[in-house]
């Protein structure tokens, strides 16, 4: 049991440690996630506040693994069509039209209408094969050789009977086509699902896949995420930003910064050559943390405390 | 080990989390993988497996730790200190493990163990006891002292007292009596705590649910305050079911297709040729909701809830407009929506409660302020019992409102036997409304608001 659990614990460091080669600071929630999605073959539904690194998941999974990341973004309206397979329409009505010279010489000798027609049914197949089908995300990661990693983002911008749809797919994955058949993966994909939680997704959808839920990162966390990601800053610099940053989260606002608005600040400041925080740097460069003018208005008043925490801590 | 996982499922089903076998399943492929023996890797695992929301994860960490606590000192005296502290792990092994020094307890055994100090063995030994005796179906506080019992008497208590009765009865101070005493003593206050712990653990959530169903059934009127609360979360939780039952319904009836119908209709100016085309739409028409409470002081006692309901139902329903009145009317729509909860429903019953009522006046005013408002799709739901201190009852008010709504429901908190009965005018109101309803409990509104709900789309 013991070597179960430390052979267990070795892999998901060695994924921890890959995804900082890639450039992607995981906690052990995070690492502990991807490696049981990958041992039992089982989606990953990951919830967080926005621009945690939700969609980062899935392109650092697909480097690390070396898989192709397919991705299907979800919205209102989004329907099999688009999310599954189409047939492609233009390319059969001109072969149609191409094949319409050659129609004579098949049919050649038919004698009546029913032989011709038993004639065509013959050939009727040869439209609807693989061939015109063009596949759309879902079916490409069921399709990809040496599997794939499947991104369905924002899941909950999509109706619920897509998400009924996908119940199929992420249970045996495999999907119905109803002109030639079931479509089972060679290579289960890893797919992580992403949700902002605008609703509340459907507990069958839930039920099926593992639970992984992101916050904020922590402080130290968040220096390492920042280090990884603007090495050039300069340590001292990064602990006050963060420290500031980490204060902000705490603060009554309307959209706190998230962990890409802190990285996004972190380069303006490098940018500007910045050696500390000062009020009016911090003022001018306000606007990259904060989304909406009544949170800066709010914010404008409070930046020299909050430098000096930032500075003391 | 799975004994270990149904039981700790069994938890956290106590506490609420739902838990589907399916789940189940998986956990335990998820721990086959990755072992018991990290506790904080296993609290990992488990949660990503069976905890599936914000609410259910914050629930999952106290079940998962009451459920893996082991206190391992205390039970030997001074010597259990030093034990380490990784007592979990020790812990999962102990629940699950052979239990080979528990069950039966043989010729001193138990006496054996407390003399030891050995507070590893004596945990694996109430542990297995406690599975022998099936700890985990403890149900009411009741049973308490039963299983403690049961569970001493795996535990091999009785030839522990045997040996205690000869011990002493052949020197009163025996020192090896003494000791065996008071470890004796020190065990059961252990075991007392373990089962009081399963018993949390367990039946964590039946009072709350228990209360709850009551709760539902009780009439508005005879509600207690100390409920209050309780009744804030549940009709928070009813406005949040009717949300979603709603919200389904408005999706389906987007779904367009050609309508024939309504095409030729249209193009006739044009010869009846179709180019202008009309898509099929059951069209989505947002019920407008006039909701009217009465405050006075004659229906004090439901004010309070059905403010509340009022408030949920802002919730729910996207165009709701609330008034409240009872000598004089005014709107609070804006009350509802800039303040929580509490605050806004104090300061609706400060400001327009706990007059004497004025029906007449009120749906007067009521007709003036919203006529130009109601239309053929306005809801107007009235809360009042109908008592207008002998006063005027405003019915032809009522009765113009009536005319041009959709339609008029009334609900009253009394029951029908006192209606028109003294100072009602139920009669009179009733007469104006399209559905009048005994609205006292919250079985009641929420038939009321599912059907408002239904109807209205």
């Amino acid at each position: 049991m013991t070597t179960a659990t430390d052979t267990a614990a070795a892999a998901i460091a060695k994924i921890q440690r890959g995804f900082q080669d890639s450039g992607y600071i995981a906690s052990d929630a995070i690492a502990t996630a991807v490696f049981i999605a990958e041992a039992l073959a089982k989606p990953v539904l990951v919830e967080g506040p926005p621009g945690v690194g939700k969609t980062e998941l899935a392109n650092a999974t697909a480097r690390l693994l070396d898989k192709p990341l397919i991705r299907l973004q979800c919205y209102e309206g989004l329907d099999e069509a688009k999310a599954l397979y189409e047939w492609k329409y233009g390319k059969q009505l001109l072969y149609t039209q191409v094949l319409k010279e050659k129609l004579g010489d098949l049919m050649a000798g038919a004698q009546g209408l029913k032989e011709s027609i038993a004639r065509l049914h013959e050939f009727d197949d040869t439209f609807f094969n693989e061939e015109f089908l063009e596949p759309r995300p879902l079916l490409k990661a069921l399709w990809a050789p040496k599997g794939a990693v499947l991104l369905i983002d924002e899941i909950d911008k999509s109706d619920q009977e897509f998400e009924a749809f996908l119940l199929e797919l992420l249970q045996d994955y495999q999907i119905s086509i109803p002109e030639i058949g079931t479509v089972r993966a060679k290579h289960p994909p890893v797919v992580f699902l992403t949700s902002n939680n605008t609703r509340e997704i459907g507990d069958a959808l839930k039920r099926r896949c593992l639970h992984l839920y992101i916050p904020f990162p922590d402080a130290r966390l968040e220096q390492r995420i920042i280090e990884s990601r603007v090495p050039a800053l300069e340590a001292d610099l990064r602990a006050q930003l963060v420290a500031f940053v980490q204060s902000l989260r705490g603060m009554d606002l309307k959209k706190v910064p998230a962990v890409s608005e802190t990285i996004d600040w972190a380069r303006t400041l490098l940018l500007l050559h910045a050696a500390e925080l000062d009020p009016a740097l911090v003022r001018s460069t306000l606007n990259v943390l904060l989304k909406f003018q009544d949170d800066i208005e709010h914010v404008d008043t409070e930046v020299p405390t909050l430098i000096r925490q930032a500075q003391k801590g | 080990m799975t004994q270990v996982l149904s039981n700790f499922i069994k938890a956290l089903r106590a506490s609420d989390v739902r838990v589907s076998t399916a789940e189940s399943i998986d956990a335990a492929a998820a721990l086959d993988l990755v072992g018991w023996a990290r506790r904080p890797l296993v609290k990992e695992v488990l949660g990503q497996v069976l905890a599936k929301t914000p609410d259910d994860k914050q629930r999952f960490d106290d079940c998962f730790e009451r459920f893996f606590v082991f206190e391992d000192a205390q039970l030997t005296g001074g010597s259990g200190d030093g034990e380490p502290s990784d007592g979990s792990g020790d812990g999962n092994e102990a629940q699950s493990g052979q239990g080979a020094a528990g069950s039966g307890g043989g010729e001193g055994g138990l006496a054996g163990l407390l003399e030891s100090g050995d507070t590893a063995a004596l945990q694996q030994s109430m542990a297995s006891a406690a599975r022998n005796v099936q700890l985990q179906n403890i149900r009411l506080f009741t049973q308490r002292g039963m299983y403690i019992r049961r569970v001493l008497e795996d535990m091999g208590i009785e030839a522990l007292d045997d040996l205690l009765y000869a011990l002493l009865k052949a020197d009163d101070d025996d020192p090896r009596g003494a000791r065996l005493k008071e470890a004796k003593a020190r065990l059961v206050e252990s075991v007392a705590e373990m089962v009081d712990r399963q018993m949390l653990m367990y039946t964590a959530n039946a009072w709350p649910k228990l209360r709850e169903e009551v709760l539902q059934k009780t009439p508005l009127a005879r509600i207690e305050m100390r409920d209050f609360k309780v009744m804030q979360e549940l009709v928070r939780k009813l406005a949040k079911r009717l949300v979603s039952l709603h919200s389904r319904r408005r999706h389906v009836s987007r779904r367009g297709q050609l309508d024939v119908r309504r095409t030729i209709r249209r193009n006739i100016e044009y010869d009846g040729l179709m180019f202008d085309t009309v898509w099929k739409r059951v069209r989505v028409d947002r019920p407008k909701v006039i909701a009217v409470c009465d405050v006075s002081g004659s229906v004090a006692q439901v004010a309070r809830f059905l403010l509340l309901f009022l408030y949920s139902v802002a919730e729910v329903l996207p165009k709701v407009r609330a008034f409240a009145f009872s000598s004089h009317l005014g709107e609070v729509t804006h009350l509802f929506e800039e303040k929580p909860v509490e605050e806004a429903l104090t300061e609706t019953i400060n400001t327009y409660g706990m007059g004497s009522t004025d029906y007449g006046g009120a749906l007067a005013e009521l007709e003036r302020l919203t006529m130009a408002d109601i239309d053929q799709r306005t809801t107007l739901l009235i809360l009042g019992d109908a008592r207008s201190n002998d006063g005027d009852a405003g019915e032809r008010a009522l009765r113009r409102m009536h005319q041009r709504a959709r339609r008029v429901i009334w609900l009253n908190p009394e029951p029908r036997a006192f209606w028109n009965s003294g100072d009602s005018e139920m009669q009179k109101l009733g007469a104006c409304a399209d559905t009048v309803e005994a609205c006292r409990t919250l079985k009641h509104l929420e038939r009321v608001v599912s059907e408002i709900a239904r109807t209205a789309i």
